[in-house]
């Protein structure tokens, strides 16, 4: 007989709408100290069930934001848990302070699909819809790893490395000199151990005033326009933009570098893509346009592949075929035929080819309306669970408790001499870390300590 | 046959007389079981095969666990040790350690007078060729002469003798250890088995006669004065005479010749294939390695008190007769030294301990059990412990009981365990303290207040020790409730000397231990209390002192803990769990974790995959209970 699997009790906090600027901005709380946090953050616990409208307040009193505020105690909650919902205004700098308050008072980010699990778990969902579940974790998890990526793009991305590496580092001094006293290499008392923390806390530092600069770092679910040159992508770009972002001419290989602009579908932020039209040419410039291309392609949500129906008549559907093949294999993709105005035949050649292709003319704007319809049932789900902006302030809350170890380490190295203190917040820094960039293991750990001390009596 | 043998029907078998053999056939005597010990030699019941120490960073840690189960390895250490040291004396409680010589002789008596007299055990002398195996499970060995003994259970704990290869330079020879056979006809049978089977390597430096070492030349290393003891039940008393080590260094001249003997070294020409310790290097793997050194450290360790042999700690090799002779006599003090035995290098096989359970039953032959060297690892406390949970879970096998396994939060010996059967090892594995994620918790001071109860409970643990326990826990709550209890106020002048400022309000006596540097005798002094018994004394104060921690590690264990003993059941099958990857799958495939916990350290699974599995098993959970009601949990023991 199995047994029932046990569901973490834990509060988690995530947005449950999908991010972006305007609108409205849900956090949903699930756990056991949502009633807590709903105490702390409006002042009172509202009626089961009723929205009532309230301040968010932060740590310090002040006002975040003022809005709806619904709690569900358990079992009669979405996860069979007390659930909060707090509806604010939605942007950006609010809902990272409301998630970031959730966190300080014990609540942690939902790991993807981890509202629904719960639900699960806590008998809220049947089991018809197993399959369902699987499916949401799976793809919830790979869209946050590809959120973790773009967070950690550029220069952050650096930043933390060289940050992981000194903790790493130090921790090697200090669990060497715990682990092998009798080698000669006792650190603790070392000024040099204590410099590194210095360093390491005014690194820290650096990098969290980088990373919290959060208008840099742009929302929304990305939208990659491929295909040959003169297919029509910057049309295209122009057309659902309404504005003239991106150069259209009649010559093949127009686009060289990234083109982006933001809009909204119905409240759902969207990055569009424009990129240089996939060939293999022998001009340097365009060589490295097509090979910037394929990188956008690799890190997008989502991709729209267009083909020109006039210049590929009566071979679309290998036109079609030959283009998913430079998309990797599990990257969702929506082809959209483009130039029907110029093929009278449009329709029987699209007769054979799979549903679900999208019709139009960037130049007429035929078809753009039915376009818009498919990408927002298509991307709306992944705006939901997870964006950039959530992956960003996993991350920052992950460096903030990093940071916090680094420093009451440090006290305890000084005030006590408590070397194996030391060490024990060097490891939750480098936990809190490995949220960020990977586990560093005890045996990684042990690898280094080897390597570069001579160990072994 | 003209032997006779009382008795051929046992409860357990234990195969070996070493360090894991030891432990498990005196745990599974001690629990009721009627238990066979057979081994090669009675006469090296308990011999270590190369330092002659006990104990030390990590692995004093096993030691007292080991004791506070009942075990014999600590006691052993208190009865034949002749130099005791604590280590990391000044780095906090939950990283010292202590560290024993221990004079051969003495030791072996010592452990061979523990199985000679324990109850429901018997010593056989021979060598097991064979198992015995019927339904698909083992039932018995069968030794060199053909004698059959049968038993439900059977654990193996061969060390290094399995196809034992001993390398001295370019010679080679069979054996198990220096002076010791290999057991080959076993490993041939073994290999006929389903188990993996891989090859590791290990050393021993040669040993040196002290008559011939200058000891004036040389740095003089004493035991500490405060001298610590390994067993909760042993007193300095039971200490024999004390004696120093030494300390010498290689130097250039010495790494010069052993330079021009690689030629010759099985390690650097591929003749030993093994895989050999990182923190145990051969002399010439140091001087190869960290070619930029130009001298490394020797303890000189007596080999005990009735004898002038020194074991020199640091000189490990393989290198010829010849190049060692030479190389030695470049040491400092050791000019003129004759060598009493080479150096060696030793290969021998190993099993994958990815294939076990946690009780250390091998998955591939029900009732067979493997511990110590032959599943990885290396030493004698690392053997000490696995014998131990081995010998319990084979008696509890035999009478029909559920396994028992110490967790990672519980012991080293649950972090041993883990690692073994989670990560498996490339190389010998030997714990160290970061090893384990819970070292705060996992202190050699408070092994007995972290598994004596379980001992109890398991049939481990005699009134003697109990009544022990007991008095001591009930000393330690009474006397951490008075100093909660008792405030001092502002003007107390004693306590403010002690503290070397004024009291601003009433604190608790509690209260201001926390403060760095405060003991707590010297508070109860101040305050005009009596003085409390050192190891009372003592966990009030680490328990004082770590607070904050242990609060927060515990909310840690008992946050996660009921979704990491969730148990995933035998019979899943990976590949159908949808969402999985190929990957993933394969990687839980090769470990089979026994529970959510486990599953989640196998490398390279992710959350995502941890959080897929719960839905698949409560998936299971709802298709098999349908129309069922109201489902009974087994009993775990209790915790
Ligand atoms: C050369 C050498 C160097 C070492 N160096 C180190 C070191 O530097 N540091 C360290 O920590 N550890 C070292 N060790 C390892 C340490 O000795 C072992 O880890 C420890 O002894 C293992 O304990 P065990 O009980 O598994 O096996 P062992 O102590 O090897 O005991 C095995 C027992 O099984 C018996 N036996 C074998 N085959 C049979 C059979 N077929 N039938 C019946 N009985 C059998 C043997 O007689 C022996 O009593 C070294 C070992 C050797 C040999
Ligand atoms: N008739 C018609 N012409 C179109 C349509 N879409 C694009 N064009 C024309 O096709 C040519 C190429 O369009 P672009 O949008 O620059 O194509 P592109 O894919 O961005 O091309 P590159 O950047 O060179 O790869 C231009 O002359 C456009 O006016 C369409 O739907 N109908
Ligand atoms: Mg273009």
């Amino acid at each position: 007989m199995s047994e029932k699997p046990p569901v973490l009790e834990d509060t988690i906090v995530a947005q449950a709408t999908p991010p972006g600027r305007g609108g409205i901005g849900v956090v949903r709380l699930s756990g056991n100290k949502v009633q807590d946090i709903c105490q702390a953050i409006t002042g009172s616990l509202p009626v089961p069930r009723f929205a009532a409208i309230s301040d968010f307040r932060d740590g310090d009193r002040s006002v975040i934001d003022r809005g709806l505020v619904i709690y569900f105690p358990k079992p009669a909650s979405f996860t069979g848990e007390h659930v909060l919902e707090l509806h604010g205004h939605g942007g950006p700098v609010v809902m990272r302070l409301l998630l970031d308050r959730c966190v300080r008072l014990g609540a942690r980010i939902a790991a993807p699909g981890e509202f629904t699990q719960r639900a699960f778990l806590n008998d809220k969902i049947d089991l018809s819809q197993a399959e369902a579940i699987a499916d949401l974790i799976d793809s919830a998890s790979k869209a946050a790893a590809k959120s973790a990526v773009r967070s950690m793009q550029g220069e952050f991305s650096n930043q933390i490395e060289k940050l992981t590496e000194k903790v790493t580092l130090l921790r090697m001094y200090v669990e060497a000199a715990i682990d092998f006293p009798e080698e000669e290499i006792d650190f603790l008392g070392d000024k040099k151990v204590q410099g590194m923390l210095k360093s390491i806390l005014s690194e820290f530092d650096e990098v969290t005033e980088k990373a919290t600069q959060g208008a840099l770092l742009r929302e929304g679910v990305s939208l990659v326009l491929a295909g040959r040159p003169n297919a029509g992508k910057s049309s295209l770009m122009n057309s659902l933009t309404g504005k003239e972002v991106s150069i259209v001419t009649d010559i093949a290989g127009t686009t060289r570098d990234i083109v982006d602009n933001y809009i909204h579908l119905d409240g759902l932020p969207l990055r569009l893509i424009d990129t240089a039209g996939l060939r293999s040419g022998s001009d340097v410039i365009e060589v490295e346009g097509v090979k910037r291309a394929h990188g956008e392609i690799r890190n997008a949500d989502h991709v729209i592949l267009i083909v020109d129906c006039f210049a590929y008549r009566g071979e679309l559907a290998a036109a079609a075929e030959a283009l998913r093949g430079e998309v990797p294999g599990e990257m969702p993709v929506t082809v959209v035929v483009n130039k029907i105005d110029l093929n009278p035949d449009w329709q029987r050649e699209l007769d054979g080819v799979p549903e679900g292709w999208v019709p139009v003319s960037a130049k007429t704007g035929e078809g753009i309306g039915c376009l818009r319809e498919h990408l927002k049932q298509a991307l709306g789900f992944i705006a939901v669970e997870e964006g950039t902006f959530i992956a960003r302030t996993r991350h920052l809350d992950a460096l903030a408790r990093a940071r916090i170890s680094v420093e009451t380490g440090g006290r305890h190295l000084v005030e006590a001499g408590a070397g194996e203190l030391l060490a024990e917040e060097l490891k939750l820094c480098q936990q809190a870390l490995g949220e960020i960039t990977g586990i560093v293991t005890s045996d990684d750990l042990l690898g280094r300590i080897f390597s570069s001390f001579c160990i072994g009596k | 046959m003209a032997m006779m043998v009382s008795a051929t029907n046992f409860d357990v078998i234990v195969v070996g007389g070493g360090h894991a053999g030891t432990e498990a056939a005196l745990a599974s005597a001690r629990s009721g079981s009627k238990t066979l010990l057979v081994t090669q030699n009675i006469e090296t019941l308990g011999q270590m095969s190369c330092n002659p120490a006990i104990g030390g960073i990590g692995k004093s840690h096993l030691v007292k666990e080991i004791d506070a189960l009942g075990g014999v390895m600590a006691l052993a250490a208190d009865h034949s040790g002749i130099h005791f040291r604590v280590l990391n004396a000044r780095k906090g409680p939950a990283v010292r350690a202590t560290r024993a010589q221990a004079d051969r002789q003495l030791y072996r008596a010592y452990i061979r007078h523990a199985l000679e007299n324990q109850q429901n055990l018997k010593l056989f002398q021979q060598s097991v060729d064979d198992l015995i195996i019927g339904d698909g499970r083992v039932t018995g060995v069968v030794t060199d002469t053909g004698l059959r003994f049968t038993a439900p259970a059977v654990v193996l704990t061969v060390g290094t003798f399995l196809g034992g290869i001993i390398h001295v330079g370019m010679d080679k020879q069979p054996g198990g250890r220096a002076g010791d056979p290999p057991s080959n006809r076993l490993a041939d049978r073994l290999r006929e088995l389903p188990f993996s089977v891989d090859r590791l390597k290990t050393g021993t430096p040669p040993r040196i006669d002290g008559n011939t070492v200058d000891f004036s030349e040389l740095e003089e290393q004493p035991g500490d004065e405060q001298r610590p003891v390994m067993s909760y039940m042993a007193s300095r008393d039971d200490h024999p005479r004390q004696v120093p080590c030494f300390i010498t260094h290689t130097n250039e001249e010495t790494h010069e010749l052993i330079h021009s003997g690689l030629d010759r070294s099985p390690l650097y020409t591929g003749e030993i294939a093994g895989v050999g310790p990182r923190y145990c290097p051969s002399i010439e793997d140091k001087i190869v390695r960290f070619a930029d050194k130009s001298s490394h450290q020797i303890f000189i360790e007596p080999e005990g008190l009735n004898t002038t042999e020194l074991y020199p700690n640091g000189i490990s090799t393989s290198l010829p007769f010849d190049v060692q002779q030479a190389f030695v006599r470049t040491i400092k003090g050791f000019e003129n030294t004759h060598i009493t035995r080479p150096g060696y290098a030793i290969e021998y096989d190993f099993f994958e301990p990815r294939d076990l359970k946690n009780s250390l039953e091998t998955r591939h032959l029900p009732g067979l059990f493997f511990a110590g060297q032959i599943n990885g690892t290396t030493g004698y406390e690392e053997a000490g412990a696995q014998g131990l949970i081995a010998g319990i879970n084979a008696a509890r096998l035999a009478k029909g009981e559920e396994a028992w396994s110490p967790r990672r939060n519980e012991a080293y010996m649950g972090v041993l365990v883990d690692d073994l059967i989670t990560m498996g090892t490339r190389e010998p594995y030997r714990m160290f303290t970061s090893r384990a994620e819970y070292r705060l918790i996992l202190r050699q001071d408070n092994a007995d207040r972290r598994l004596t109860e379980q001992g109890r409970e398991l049939g481990l643990i005699d009134e003697q020790r109990w009544r022990y326990f007991c008095e001591k826990e009930e000393a330690i709550q009474r006397q951490a409730g008075v100093l909660s209890k008792t405030y001092v106020h502002p003007g107390d002048a004693a306590v403010e000397t002690l503290l070397g400022q004024a009291l601003n309000r009433d604190h608790s006596l509690l209260g201001l231990l926390k403060r760095p540097g405060v003991t707590v005798n010297e508070l109860m002094n101040a305050a005009k209390l009596d003085s409390l018994r050192e190891e009372v004394a003592e966990q009030i104060e680490i328990d004082c002192k770590y607070e904050g921690y242990i609060v927060r590690q515990q909310e840690e264990i008992d946050r996660v803990m009921a979704q990491q003993e969730m148990a995933i059941p035998d019979s899943i099958e990976y590949g159908t769990i949808s969402g999985l990857s190929n990957e993933v799958c394969q990687k839980l495939e090769s470990v089979r974790p026994a529970t959510i916990g486990q599953a989640g350290r196998v490398a390279g699974v992710t959350h995502a995959a941890i959080s897929l599995l719960l839905v698949y098993l409560k998936k299971q959970y709802l298709m098999e209970s349908q129309g069922k009601q109201g489902t009974s949990r087994p009993l775990k023991l209790g915790r």
